[in-house]
Formats: structure tokens, sequence, C-alpha cells
């Protein structure tokens, strides 16, 4: 970041001098970017083989999770409120 | 009265630099910009350093007790897997303290432990506000500056291979 503008990018002003919810918003931020996963990932070199599998153990596991949450989410529109209650 | 910081958070980066990632409580280096109450000279600049477009200049308005957010002194917080270092530096680069874990006492693997980057976040503070005459120390910003390549320099390799 050294050919840019200081502090414009990654940064989270602090309101009402709440410094934790500035960083916990922080991390969200970069979380949900990517980014923190990337460092983490850079921390050692990651062999290209390695790397395709993991892309691929990644869109199956996403796959997977997106069908069973739509199961789920399916199936749990029988546990509604009785229509017929006191009858 | 109080001074005013801006965090700017530095994550770990490779070993030219730093050392690896570091989550937790003081993940990361944080550039704190600090207010000085008195101390550093308000200079009669407006939006100094930033090159805005010149057709519509308009000047920020938000101060802090009486500085533009450029005036503001900085706190860089490098955090490795290892250490913290924090420095205190002016806008324009004027060092005011710079503490790490190792200059609060601690040693090797202890160093690497958020109550150490606590300590040295208190010392760098603490000294700090001696310089600037101030008491307190006020955020206003938080900024993470982890260097990431674009796939730049490649990384050691793996552990236990």
């Amino acid at each position: 970041m050294a050919n840019h503008l200081r502090f414009i990018g990654r940064t989270v002003m602090v309101q009402n001098g709440n410094v934790d919810a500035a960083y916990g918003a922080l991390s969200r931020i970069l979380s949900q970017d990517g980014i923190i996963e990337s460092v983490k990932q850079r921390r050692y070199y990651e062999k290209p083989c390695r790397k395709r599998q993991r892309l691929a153990y990644e869109a199956c596991r996403r796959v997977y999770n997106t069908e069973m949450a739509r199961k789920i989410s399916f199936l749990a529109r029988k546990s509604r409120v009785d229509p017929w209650l006191g009858c | 009265m109080h001074a005013v910081l801006t965090v700017a958070w530095q994550r770990l980066r490779g070993a030219a630099c730093g050392a690896g990632l570091g989550r937790g409580v003081h993940a990361g280096v944080r550039r704190l910009q600090e207010l000085a109450e008195k101390g550093a000279e308000k200079g009669a600049e407006s939006l100094s350093g930033t090159d805005l477009s010149p057709l519509i200049l308009q000047r920020n308005s938000m101060r802090w007790d009486g500085k533009t957010y450029e005036e503001i002194p900085i706190a860089h917080i490098k955090a490795t897997y290892n250490n913290t270092h924090i420095q205190v530096v002016s806008f324009d680069n004027r060092p005011f303290a710079h503490t790490s874990c190792g200059t609060e006492g601690f040693q090797n693997a202890k160093k690497g432990t958020a109550i150490a980057a606590q300590t040295a976040g208190i010392a760098a503070a603490v000294a700090a506000i001696k310089g600037l005459t101030m008491g307190g120390l006020e955020v206003i910003s938080i900024t993470d500056n982890t260097p990431v390549p674009h796939n730049g320099c490649r990384p050691r390799k793996a552990r236990r291979m």
C-alpha cells in the first residue's frame, strides 16, 4: 500500500470512542473480503497441486452446504404454528 | 482533554518485513493517529498531503481538538506471531515513543502473547502522552496495513514436510 494514499484503504473510523466495535467492523470487512484468509495462506507457499485440491474441496463444500441449507429451510416449512389449535 | 489516535492495523507479513500473520487481540499493525492537544504546531494547511481534484475542493470540517485528520499523530503497531512493536509517530514522522514486548521485560515465547502486547501498548501510550503533555489517548480510526502481494515473492516452504 505504499503507492496509495494513507488511511484511505482498509480504514475504519472510530465512532463515539468505541474502539472495540471499530475493530470488530474492520475484522468483519477484512474477513468478508478474503484478505485475512489470503494472508494466512501466503504465510507458507502452497504448491499448485495443493491449491487445486483446496479449491476443488471448497467448491464441493460450498455446493453441499447450500443444498443442505435449501433442504433444511424447505423442510422447516413443516414446523409452523398450528392453524387449527383449539379446535 | 485527551489525545486522539487513529490506529493503523498492520497484519504480519513475510520474513523480510516482519513475521507471519497474527490474529488475536493485537493481531496486526495498527496505526493510531493520536491527536496532540498542544505540542505539535498547528499549521495553517488545509488538505495537505492529499491530491484531490482541484475542481471541487471542499474543506473537510471534521476536526479533533482543532486538528484535521492528516495532522493527528499515528501509532504504528506491528504485530507478528512472536512479538508486537508499537511506535507512536507524529504525522510528519517525528518519533514520539517506541516500545515492544521485549522492552517490557518479556522473553522469548511470552513476547507473543496478548498480555505482553497490552503492556507494550500501555507503555507506548504513556510515553507518547508524556511527550505530548497529554492525558489519555483517543483512537479515531483504525487502519489495516498488512502488505498483501499480488503474487510477488514466493514465501517459504510449508512446514513438516
